[in-house]
């Protein structure tokens, strides 16, 4: 089938509330890369209140937001649980970054608090001592080169028997000791990696488009885009910082 | 006055320090000064503030403090007082410790009336321990920097304690803008507010990230009868009824024309600086004098001859090439240069660099947060990035859809933009480029 009669829908979640670290460039690489190949894409945006129709989604957008918001977020998500689970088990992309990450995990234990998560994933965040703030590089399999990006969090994510997204060559990852990043489950990533994550790694921004439309199409083909600046974008942050210690504990 | 040798021995050193360190290190120079005095004397700050005749301001917020705080202090001094000022932005303790100290007299006394101090979000619990200011100018509070100062939460929590340190502290608060007005309004601290009553014409609406979409009293969303730009203006709780509280100093008769032109109180005010945030700016400076009891009479013709220096907005002039320097450092900030850019109706080049030292905030990703896409609207000639993270830069502009030119090396993408340019260039640099910019630009004149 050719691509130019394809269509993508992403929905980005709450864009009000959880959009702290440049999550919209997340949405416009994909959108972007989808017209550059000619694949129509569309971009809905849910806000609080909004009913959210899974079976209209391909690709699902969870951003990271601060911690009052992402429970104000929790709450809102937990009364679609149901359908965000049958869209995962369905081979749904979904893309959660940061707060987001932590969300599909079954709690988020702060110092003073538990902040209950939606159990998509059973994984579970834990409030350590500082933050693990710094550039990150990663080897991921789903990427030729490392994926670069910056991380920021006060929680400690425990993945348990899932698949990480990668192995951590410079930076902290999930917990600042495993050595890994993330995590993958079906075609759900979920990622500390914000900077935003997408554009300075297209490989894995095309891997997600590729599981959408494969998903709803059957086997395609990507057309191979002009990835120059992206790729000196990723290098340079690799030449820079992987190959050095971890970040510092801030 | 009284002496006291080991005050004296710490203004002398402090100012020992700035003369030799400013030439050599630049803007850390008054930093250095600052520590070595807090280090032999450190009650310095406590003493020299004390000796502060009339009134202190400390100038608080995310964008527009060097500006107010230095228009602040130009028109104060306009009505025949003298002033301490820490024109340079050095604003935490240590800056803000030099600017007294170097001020002092060599009897390690100081003879002012006021002081205008602008102060950082993250330092301002510090800075309070020595001194309490008799008025607090509260500007705005945008996200900036999250990989230093944390979630706005963290700012508010620390200003809002600040506020309660000093209850008789008047807040002169920007009521258009939310989170501040609700900060300052929550504190108890007696609160004077400026803004903008009505809707103006402003530059095209577009989709801009705003910050505290939610009631701080309450939770509920709020919602607007208009917005000026990102989360400021007419804002109310549908639920609790906070709202925009009734504005002392209202901007109204606003023009965008050669000049911005505006009235406030009896006074018309001229600027140069078109920027919607300027019309904030000048405001800000005004209820901050009127609020200290000076009648600012001289206060119209003080901001329509005020060249802001320090990048803010700054003009240089290069063999017939006009160049505008200005700093962007926040997805709030950039929004309103890109407004600036596109309120000039000539062709002009864009020049910007951005880099991610420790000062900088390292994470980046704001740049994802501006509205880039707006520049295609408008005529460039060309578009050239630059500074340590410009192969980001480039990609940003390459998903906005605007193609750029890249020169890594910061002098070399200067001297490019004003030699192969149309005449008209505009430079937007974050934090670390800008005072290497702004002497490459001063060298070049």
């Amino acid at each position: 089938m050719d691509t130019a009669d394809m269509k993508l829908t992403i929905g980005h979640l709450y864009p009000d509330l959880l959009n702290l670290y440049g999550d919209r460039g997340n949405i416009v690489c994909m959108v972007k890369r989808c017209l550059w190949r000619g694949i129509r894409a569309e971009t809905i945006e849910f806000n609080m209140g909004d009913r959210v129709d899974f079976s209209k989604l391909d690709i699902v957008l969870l951003g990271g937001g601060s911690d009052r918001e992402q429970k104000i977020v929790c709450r809102e998500l937990r009364r679609i649980r149901r359908e965000f689970q049958r869209y995962i088990e369905d081979n749904g992309v979904v893309i959660a970054v940061c707060g987001g990450y932590q969300l599909l995990g079954r709690y988020y234990r702060t110092k003073d608090d538990i902040i209950e998560g939606l159990g998509l994933l059973d994984i579970y965040t834990e409030q350590g001592d500082g933050r693990l703030i710094g550039n990150i590089v990663l080897d991921s399999e789903w990427s030729d080169v490392p994926v670069v990006g910056f991380e920021n969090h006060g929680g400690r994510t425990y993945i348990g028997g899932h698949k990480p997204f990668g192995r951590v060559l410079y930076g902290a990852g999930n917990d600042g000791k495993s050595g890994y990043e993330g995590v993958v489950y079906k075609n759900v990533t979920g990622t500390y990696l914000h900077g935003p994550l997408l554009p300075k790694n297209a490989q894995i921004c095309d891997h997600l488009i590729k599981k959408a439309l494969e998903r709803k199409y059957g086997p395609v083909q990507l057309k191979k885009l002009d990835d120059g600046m992206e790729m000196a974008a990723n290098a340079y942050i690799c030449s820079r910082f992987a190959g050095r210690k971890r970040a510092t504990l801030v | 006055m009284r002496w006291s040798l080991r005050r004296i021995s710490a203004v002398w050193a402090a100012k020992i320090t700035e003369k030799i360190s400013i030439h050599i290190f630049r803007r850390q120079g008054a930093a250095w000064a600052g520590k070595i005095a807090l280090k032999i004397c450190p009650s310095i700050l406590h003493e020299l503030a004390g000796q502060v005749g009339r009134g202190i301001f400390a100038v608080c917020g995310t964008n527009g403090k060097t500006t107010v705080n230095n228009l602040l202090c130009a028109a104060i001094e306009a009505e025949g007082y003298r002033v301490v000022c820490n024109h340079t932005g050095s604003n935490m303790l240590n800056g803000i410790a030099s600017a007294f100290a170097v001020c002092a007299g060599l009897d390690g006394n100081l003879k002012a009336d006021y002081a205008c101090i602008e102060i950082d979000e993250a330092s301002a619990g510090r800075v309070i321990r020595h001194f309490r200011p008799d008025y607090m100018v509260l500007t705005n509070l945008f996200r900036d920097q999250l990989d230093r100062y944390g979630e706005i939460d963290t700012a508010m929590k620390i200003l809002g304690r600040v506020m309660r340190q000093a209850p008789e502290m008047k807040v002169v608060v920007n009521g258009d803008e939310p989170l501040s007005a609700f900060l300052a309004m929550d504190s108890g601290n007696p609160c004077i507010t400026y803004g903008i009553h009505d809707p103006v014409r402003a530059c095209d609406p577009f989709r801009e990230i705003r910050e505290g979409r939610f009631c701080r009293r309450c939770g509920t969303g709020l919602d607007y009868h208009f917005y000026h730009y990102s989360q400021l203006g007419d804002y109310y709780c549908p639920k609790c009824g906070f709202q925009r509280p009734g504005l002392q100093f209202n901007a109204c008769n606003i023009e965008f024309g050669k000049e911005l032109t505006f009235t406030v109180e009896d006074k018309r005010i001229h600027s140069a600086h078109k920027g919607f945030y300027n019309i904030y700016n000048i405001l800000a400076a005004y209820a901050a004098l009127r609020t200290a009891g000076l009648g600012g009479k001289h206060f119209a013709r003080v901001a329509g001859s005020y060249e802001p220096e320090n990048g803010r907005m700054e003009e240089f002039w290069i063999g017939g090439v006009r160049v505008m320097l200005n700093l962007a450092k926040n997805p709030a900030g950039f929004n309103q240069n890109i407004d600036v850019v596109m309120q000039d109706e000539n062709i002009k080049d864009l020049l910007i660099v951005i880099n991610d030292n420790d000062q900088d905030g390292r994470d980046i990703s704001w740049l994802w947060d501006v509205d880039f896409e707006r520049l295609k609207r408008t005529a460039t000639g060309s578009v050239m990035v630059s500074g340590l993270r410009c192969s980001d830069m480039m990609l940003r502009m390459k998903y906005a859809g605007i193609a750029s030119e890249i020169e890594a090396d910061v002098r070399k993408a200067v001297k490019r933009s004003v030699r192969e340019g149309c005449g008209n260039l505009y430079v937007l640099v974050n934090y670390t480029a800008l005072y290497d910019i702004r002497n490459i630009l001063r060298n070049c004149r």
